[in-house]
This record gives structure tokens, C-alpha cells and sequence, in this order.
């Protein structure tokens, strides 16, 4: 009996020595997120700043940006009720980037004959051609003083729309910065926020420590993925001293509550301080604990969707930091990570689990950098890899799954204003994945024919990322 | 691991690149100015920013070198600490954001950069700031005098008798700009333009705020006058103080004694 | 006989050699004119004190703005005549200009002094006025100034036309002009301006008036009074 996963849909479980079917080693919310981005010209539009005062380079948030979002929109000088705008104004913005980009993948399997599946041999397949990356339609705001919301609705590039946030926010309860209630699908509060960064291709657009899952491993969960939830945060004044405490369905963000009745619980905690003509630096840590139901019940063969039983748990746990010296910023993360035995194998809750199997490990660093040279400008990089520190089962080759990512690019904004932006863009990526299929954002790949080949998968894109 | 490696060596290369092209303290303070300021205060500093049109009231001309929040007399420049503080503390009831969340280094980097638009800071030096003497303590006759001095500087023209900005010339009133504008509502606000404390509005009156219709009464407040009055105007706000603790407790037992504010009022 | 025209010759040759550095007679190095005006000028609106009583009782009939003050024949009152070049410089006088607020109007409407000089502003008024010149080449200031109080006694470093309003009373309006010169005048309701002081020489003078602007002419002072009349256009707005 597989397990299925029913409404989870992009998860399939695949038997690691066949090799039969296309497996991908990322949750559902990747797939269906093609443009994760959070900036937000409306705000612009309300208060009269240009897009540099609250983004270092949009979408990622600077200091200021960082405590009006932490505010619930609001700036605070008694003037942030839509009352005080002309009516005709809309707290809604758009944001879609039209392209030109190769991909390309080693190691791929394919027929040896087109058409005739006897023989496979292992090819480097490339694709490249002028595309769109999917569509943002955000609104956010304030709905009251106090009561701030977001509804950010989502497309892939071919118009399907998805929430990716929606929620509402009780800000500054008591009167105090301390105590914010949100409620809805939103963004966990990581210290190095996925939604808001900077990088787009395929390879380069994902952080592959916030989606990866060992091979074999069905936990539908990535710290990147927007969840279903309510969560406590607070911060001090200036938002340096911030923490943020919360309860998750967990579904992976996935609605109509496709799972069990399982909750997972966030902690986060950084603190800022001044380091002189440094800089604002930051270091945070952060804790996930995750369960997944590993049994659903069944009518007639087929899983009952919401009947999910018998939860596994998992952790993801590290530290953070985001650190400025002048005009330079760099982000360096660690992760590590846990799932169990089960989970780890794909084995319902109700079997005997493998001869050996144990929980897999892992770990995951990145360092990301950017260059701000002026605030148009800004150069990016990032090294990143994910290593297998204890495999499932035993036998499995150690270094199955691992990755190394690179990528490089730059952004140029050629006006800066508060009415719209648009970013000329260009980046190269590039990863390599032993024995599985590379997590990239367009949810391509075939797994190698010998497990222990690193397949290797370059992106290179020129993009127009606009926003109105 | 290799890539790691290759990383961090083209960071460390970027990075030692930068801190040679490290711009100097103007260079950043120019390059913040653009980022943070100007949309609202313009390139040139003169409050033509692109967004000024739709903001009210409007973004300040630096080139002017005329402020409003200052620890100085009625037509002089502000000390460095009074641009700093306006920065870092936002003006209440318009579009000045509190940018308190920027580096200290940034905030006094900016206020240099300010200071450059206009040629008086070359030739003027800031006034010397007033003393604000330690607050005296609040009892009813110390807001009864304030209630006195309320009328008798005729406050209530503008403010109106009960501080709702609604005085007989508040409709016509019209900042340096010949823009118009609102004299305080202390009955809608519990924090002041330039601050939240009692010192910050002792400050507001012995100074003037400059570039509005809001005159500063340094010549004609003496003694422990402008206590009184900072004690007074504190009752007229929404939000508990000791002040209006103090002034129910007297009102309660003294209905019906006092004259209305205004033209015919004798104020006591 | 002809030594004594010859004496008499050299003595008068040696009297007008001597460049006079005071009038010595009343009208000699000054500059005399009226001030007119063609075309139609606005219409003066009268002002309604109804907000302050205890000035609107102290006019009988309403007083009118005084953009623009004509007198008869076309005289133009409250223009400033000043030498703007060839002034070999002047000191800056020790007394001081008076101003005064009463029946809530500034009395001049226009009061002319030289960068340095003390102006003293008074009120004679029951009210409170306050004082707010909006200089563009001086600091801006604004002082309160109760009734009974002593007068407020201030300068202005910097040749600058200031315009000065009361907040309290919006209908009052005036000028403060600042001037690098002491050789200024400023035309009364007849029209008629006087500059004296003025070491012969060649001049520049130039005609100020708030709303028709400024008119410049050439003069040359000598041991006559000189006459320098400007006409302005008027317009209804």
C-alpha cells in the first residue's frame, strides 16, 4: 500500500532503485509559486515615498520598511486610516516580469530513441526562449488603525491563481508594539525572507535550504512555503528586538484542510543592534517543529481527504543573520534539519518501517551577498549547499541528495520613484544535485539513471521585472 | 564545498573593492538623502519633491533653513540636535515619517547633508538654545493661571475656547507658503508636532514654530508663565494625565465659576 | 578793475570747484519727483474686522487694503525711490524706524530702512497681534506681541523686500524694505518722494511699488535739485 497524499498532490512517492516516475524533492507551494515577491508600490503611492525608502533594492526591506511592516503598515503619525487618502486610492499593486531564459540539465533520462522507451541513456536536455514568470495582484494595508491586511493573490505563468498570503493583523495590541496577532496564510518570519528577495531564475530564485527534502522523503513541508496559521509577534520601536511565536495547520499552506488535525508550532528571534558607519546587523535564530500525518484513512482504496492520522514529526532549526558593512550586505544561514523514520522512507504509519531505517539529517548553509552601489544598483550572489549528514536507510549512498548552488546576477533600476519600478535583470545560476532532481522554481527535471550521478542545472535570465 | 570556497573569495574581493570605493560620509549621506528623502523633499532640497503636490502639509524647504521644531529662538537656525531629533522622532498629523530605525551614524550624516542647501549654515551660526527650567508641580491654581494666560494671549483666536482648532481665525490662517493650514487640535491628539512631553511643548511656545501662522511668546511669558500654560493645555487633551486628574477634582467642586474662553470671556 | 573781476572770477570758479559733501543750501544733492500712475488700477476691497471688534469700532467706515493707494492726479502713495548704483555707500542711521499696529493695520504700510538699522514695532491696539515678516533674504521670524507689551525692537542684516502679515488678523498687510542705501524716499499720497543727501554724480534710481513692480531711471545730481518723476501701468488685477 503507497501511501498517498491525496489533495497534496505534487508529492509522489517514488521508489529510489526503480527510478520509475519523475519525482520532485520540493513541496506543492514551489511548484505553484512561480513569482514569490513582495513589494509593494501602493505603499509608495499612499505616503509619498519613493520605493528606496522602505526596500534596500525592492522587494528586499531595509530597517525602515522592516518596522512599518512590522507596524501593520503604518507609519504612525496618526495619518495611516484610509481615511486620510482621496477615496480613489487603492492599496493594490501588480508585478509580473517578462523574459528571456535558458535552462539547462544534465544527467537527464531519456529514451535513446525518441519514441521507443527500451533504451535510456543520459542526455543534457536545454531549453531557452523569450517567457513570462507568473503574476502578482497584491493589496495590503490598513483597514483601520490598528487593523492591517494582505491579500496577495498569485499566478504561475500560464494564469492559474492561487492565495499566497491572506490574512489580517490586530497590530499593537495594548498599545503595545510587543503583542500583533495575525491570522490567515502569510509568510513565516524568517530573518531572510524568501517572499522578499532578489533573485528570479529558475535555479537561482529559490533558497534551496528552505524546500529541500532528502530523496525517499514525503514531508510536504518547506520553511519557505507560506502556511496556514495564527502567529504572536512583537518587536521593540525600531524593530531591532523582534520575536514571533506560531501555530500552524500543518498542511503546508495547502487550504481546505487536506490533511489531519495535526498543528506545528514557528519560533523565531533576532535582535539588531548599530554598528556605527557599519550599519544595522542582525542575527536570529529559529525553531520548526512539523508534524505530518503518515496514515489516511481510506473508502473503497481511495485516501479520505482531512482524515490524516498517525503523525511523524520533524524539526528544522539554525540561525540567521543579515549584516551590513556600508554598502554591503551579507546573509549568511544555517539550517539543520530532521524528519522522521517514516516520513524519511514514505512508510505509512501503519507498516513496519525498512530493515535499518533511521530518521535522515541534514544541514544547509548559505551565504548570500549584495552590493548596494547606489540605490539603483545592486550586485547579488549566493553560495549555498545542502549536505546529508544521516541518510534513511542504510546502503544509501552518502552524499544521495546533496546540493551545491551558485548563482550571480545584478538588478538595475533605471528610475526610482513612487508610482511604479521596473528592474532590468540578469542572472546566472547554477546547481548541482547528486542522484535526484535539482529543486528549481519551474519544477522540471528527470532523476539520473545511476543514483550517485550529481546532476548539474544552469540558468541564465534576462528579465524586465516591473510593478505598478 | 568548492563552490563555498569560490564564494567567499569573490565576496572578500567585492567587499575589499567596495571599502576602497567606499563613498565618503557626504557620498553616503547624498545617496540616503536620494533614497529616503527626496521623493517628498525634492533632489534640490526644496520641497519639490514628486509626490509634494499630493502631500498636505507640505514637505519643508531646506533651502530656506526655516524649521519648525528647534530648542531655539523665533528666527534662528536650529542646533544639530534639533534636526536630528525631527528626523528621528517624525512630525505627527503630516507625512514626516519617524526614522528611527536608520543608523544613528545615517541620521547625523543626513543632517550634515541637510544643512548644504542652504548658504545661511554658512554664514549663521544656530541660536543659542532656550533653557527649559525644571517642570513645576501641577495643582490647581498653577491651571487656573495657565486657563488665565489661555485667554489673555488670546490662544483661543486661533485654538479655539476649548482647543479644537475652531478659534475665529482659524479658517483664514495661511503658512509661510501662503498654503493653508490648521492651527493644533489639542482636544484630537495626545502627542504635539514636535514631541510628546510637557518639556517638548514649553519648547513649541517659547520658540514658535517657524514657517507657520504659530508665533513664539519668549517676550511676554515670565516666571513660572509657561508652566502654567503647558498644565492647562494638557487638560484639554483626550488622554489621562496628572494634569487632568488634577483639574476634574477642582472642576468637580467649583461648577459653574468660571468664565468661558473667548471675546467676551474674562477666562477666570 | 579787471584784477577784481579776475579776483572775483576765481573766487566764485573757486567756490563751485569745491564739491559740497553737505547740502548747503536746502535742496542742493537731492533728487525730487512724483509718482503717477496710467491705466486703470484695482479696486481696493474694504476690510471687514467683524472678528475683532475692538478694532472695527475704530473706524467709522471701514478702511480699504492698501495694495494700491492712489491720491489725486494719479498719484501712486507707497512707492519706494532708492539709489541703486553709483551710491558711494552709506552708513547705516543710529535711530531707529518706527512702525505701529493700530485699528489692526500697520501704520506705514510701507517702512523703508537701511541693512542694520533698528526698526521698533509697536502695538497700540487692544488685541494681541503677532508679527511675521516672510523674508527671502533674512531669517523668517514670528512674535507674539500682547497688548501693553513693550515694543519689539528688531533689524534686518540684508537688503530685502519683506512682505509681513498678522495670522491673527489676515486682512494685515504690510512692507518692510530693506535698502544698502540711506538715500532712499518713499511717496506720499500726493506722489510726491524726496532723496537728499546725495553727492553730485551720477545715479541710478530705482522705483519700487508692491503690486505694478519696479521702474528704473538714470539721474544726475548736481547742486540743483533733480527731478525724477515715474509713471507706472496700472492694471485692474
Amino acid at each position: 500500500m503507497l501511501l498517498t497524499t491525496g489533495i497534496l498532490g505534487a508529492i509522489l512517492t517514488a521508489n529510489v532503485a526503480t527510478g520509475t516516475t519523475a519525482f520532485r524533492a520540493y513541496t506543492a507551494s514551489l511548484n505553484a509559486t512561480a513569482h514569490k515577491s513582495k513589494s509593494i508600490p501602493a505603499f509608495a503611492r499612499k505616503y509619498g515615498l519613493r520605493c528606496s525608502a522602505c526596500h534596500t533594492a525592492w522587494p528586499e526591506l531595509n530597517a525602515f520598511g522592516q518596522a512599518f511592516r512590522d507596524n501593520g503598515y503604518q507609519l504612525g503619525n496618526d495619518r495611516d486610516s484610509p481615511i486620510f487618502k482621496d477615496a480613489s486610492y487603492l492599496p493594490i499593486a501588480l508585478r509580473i516580469t517578462p523574459q528571456w531564459h535558458e535552462e539547462s540539465t544534465t544527467n537527464q533520462t531519456v529514451d535513446a530513441v525518441p519514441g521507443d522507451s527500451s533504451v535510456k541513456v543520459a542526455r543534457r536536455l536545454t531549453t531557452h526562449g523569450f517567457d513570462l514568470s507568473g503574476m502578482d495582484f497584491w493589496t495590503a494595508g490598513t483597514l483601520y488603525k490598528n487593523i492591517s491586511f494582505v491579500l496577495l493573490f498569485s499566478s504561475d505563468p500560464f494564469a492559474s491563481f492561487h492565495f499566497e498570503s491572506a490574512f489580517i493583523r490586530f497590530d499593537n495590541l495594548a498599545n503595545s508594539p510587543w503583542l500583533n496577532v495575525k491570522v490567515g496564510k502569510f509568510e513565516l518570519d524568517n530573518l531572510i525572507s524568501e517572499k522578499r528577495f532578489l533573485f528570479l531564475s529558475n535555479n537561482g530564485g529559490v533558497y534551496q535550504s528552505y524546500h529541500f527534502v532528502p530523496v525517499g522523503d514525503n514531508t510536504g513541508f518547506g520553511i519557505g512555503d507560506n502556511q496556514l496559521g495564527m502567529e504572536l509577534q512583537g518587536h521593540n520601536k525600531t524593530s531591532y528586538t523582534r520575536y514571533s511565536a506560531s501555530i500552524l495547520s500543518s498542511n503546508d499552506g495547502t487550504p481546505g484542510t487536506p490533511t489531519g488535525n495535526s498543528y506545528d508550532a514557528f519560533f523565531t528571534f533576532s535582535q539588531g543592534f548599530q554598528a556605527g558607519a557599519l550599519g544595522v546587523e542582525r542575527i536570529g535564530a529559529y525553531w520548526y517543529l512539523g508534524q505530518q500525518s503518515s496514515l489516511y484513512r481510506t473508502s473503497g482504496g481511495a485516501p479520505i481527504a482531512g482524515s490524516g492520522v498517525d503523525n511523524k514529526s520533524y524539526y528544522r532549526v539554525g540561525l540567521a543573520g543579515d549584516l551590513y558593512a556600508g554598502p554591503i550586505e551579507f546573509m549568511p544561514f544555517y539550517m539543520h534539519a530532521r524528519d522522521d523514520p517514516y516520513l524519511g522512507t514514505s512508510t505509512p504509519g501503519n507498516q513496519a518501517l525498512p530493515t535499518g531505517a533511521i530518521g535522515p539529517q541534514w544541514n544547509a548553509e548559505f551565504l548570500e551577498t549584495h552590493e548596494y552601489l547606489n540605490s539603483r544598483f545592486v550586485l547579488l550572489q549566493r553560495a549555498e549547499i545542502v549536505r546529508m549528514s544521516q541518510q534513511a536507510l542504510p546502503g544509501t549512498p552518502t552524499s544521495l541528495g546533496d546540493i551545491d548552488a551558485y548563482s550571480f546576477g545584478g538588478r538595475w533600476m533605471p528610475f526610482m520613484f513612487s508610482r511604479a519600478g521596473l528592474a532590468f535583470h540578469a542572472e546566472y545560476s547554477l546547481t548541482r544535485t547528486v542522484g535526484n532532481v535539482p529543486i528549481s522554481g519551474d519544477g522540471v527535471g528527470l532523476p539520473p539513471l545511476n543514483p550517485t550521478a550529481s546532476v548539474w542545472s544552469s540558468s541564465l535570465l534576462f528579465a524586465f521585472d516591473f510593478a505598478f | 564545498m568548492r563552490l563555498v570556497y569560490i564564494s567567499l573569495l569573490v565576496s572578500a574581493v567585492a567587499a575589499s573593492s567596495a571599502t576602497q570605493a567606499q563613498p565618503s560620509i557626504m557620498g553616503g549621506a547624498r545617496e540616503d538623502f536620494r533614497r529616503y528623502c527626496a521623493g517628498c523633499h525634492g533632489n534640490a532640497g526644496d520641497g519639490q519633491g514628486e509626490n509634494a503636490d499630493w502631500i498636505d502639509p507640505k514637505p519643508r524647504d531646506f533651502t530656506l533653513a526655516t524649521f519648525k521644531c528647534r530648542s531655539t529662538p523665533s528666527g534662528t537656525l536650529p542646533t544639530d540636535d534639533d534636526l536630528y531629533n525631527t528626523v528621528r522622532r517624525g512630525l505627527v498629523n503630516s507625512n514626516m515619517p519617524s526614522w528611527r530605525p536608520l543608523a544613528d551614524d545615517q541620521l547625523h550624516s543626513l543632517v550634515e547633508y541637510i544643512k548644504t542647501f542652504s548658504p545661511r549654515w554658512k554664514t549663521e551660526k544656530p541660536g543659542t538654545p532656550i533653557t527649559v527650567p525644571p517642570e513645576i508641580p501641577v495643582t490647581a491654581d498653577d491651571i487656573l493661571a495657565g486657563r488665565a494666560l489661555f485667554q489673555k494671549m488670546e490662544c483661543w483666536k486661533c485654538h479655539g475656547p476649548e482647543g479644537r482648532g475652531n478659534g475665529p481665525s482659524a479658517s483664514t490662517l495661511t503658512d509661510s507658503k501662503d498654503q493653508p493650514i490648521k492651527p493644533f487640535n489639542f482636544a484630537a491628539s495626545s502627542r504635539f508636532k514636535c514631541g510628546t512631553t510637557n518639556q517638548d511643548l514649553y519648547k513649541i511656545f517659547l520658540t514658535g514654530l517657524d514657517g507657520t501662522p504659530m508665533p513664539s511668546f519668549a517676550d511676554n511669558f515670565h516666571g513660572d508663565d509657561a508652566w502654567h500654560l503647558v498644565h492647562f493645555l494638557r487638560t484639554l487633551q483626550q488622554a489621562e494625565s496628572p494634569e487632568k486628574v488634577v483639574w476634574e477634582q477642582w472642576a468637580s467642586t467649583h461648577q459653574g465659576q468660571l468664565k468661558p474662553i473667548g471675546p467676551d470671556g474674562g477666562g477666570q | 578793475m579787471t584784477r577784481t573781476i579776475a579776483a572775483l572770477g576765481v573766487a566764485l570758479i573757486g567756490t563751485t570747484a569745491w564739491a559740497p559733501s553737505a547740502p548747503r543750501a536746502t535742496l542742493a544733492g537731492s533728487v525730487t519727483g512724483t509718482i503717477t500712475f496710467t491705466g486703470t488700477p484695482p479696486k481696493m476691497k474694504p476690510i471687514d474686522m467683524a472678528k475683532e471688534p475692538s478694532c472695527a469700532k475704530q473706524h467709522a467706515t471701514p478702511i480699504e487694503t492698501e495694495t494700491v493707494v492712489t491720491g489725486p492726479n494719479n498719484a501712486l502713495q507707497y512707492v519706494v525711490v532708492y539709489v541703486s548704483a553709483g551710491d558711494q555707500g552709506s552708513e547705516t542711521p543710529t535711530t531707529p524706524v518706527h512702525l505701529e499696529q493700530k485699528g489692526c493695520q500697520y501704520i506705514p504700510h510701507v517702512v523703508v530702512m537701511h541693512a542694520g538699522q533698528s526698526l521698533e514695532i509697536a502695538n497700540n491696539d487692544q488685541t494681541s497681534h503677532n508679527i511675521h515678516p516672510l523674508p527671502t533674504k533674512n531669517p523668517e521670524w514670528n512674535k507674539s506681541q500682547p497688548p501693553g507689551s513693550p515694543p519689539i525692537v528688531t533689524k534686518y542684516d540684508n537688503p530685502d523686500f519683506i512682505p509681513v502679515k498678522c495670522n491673527v488678523h489676515p486682512w494685515m498687510h504690510g512692507y518692510h524694505i530693506v535698502l544698502a542705501t540711506s538715500h532712499f524716499g518713499l511717496s506720499g499720497n500726493d506722489g510726491t518722494y524726496t532723496i537728499t543727501g546725495l553727492p553730485p554724480g551720477k545715479y541710478t534710481l530705482t522705483a519700487w511699488h508692491e503690486k505694478f513692480g519696479t521702474m528704473t531711471q538714470d539721474v544726475t545730481v548736481g547742486a540743483q535739485p533733480t527731478k525724477a518723476d515715474f509713471q507706472f501701468k496700472a492694471t485692474p488685477y
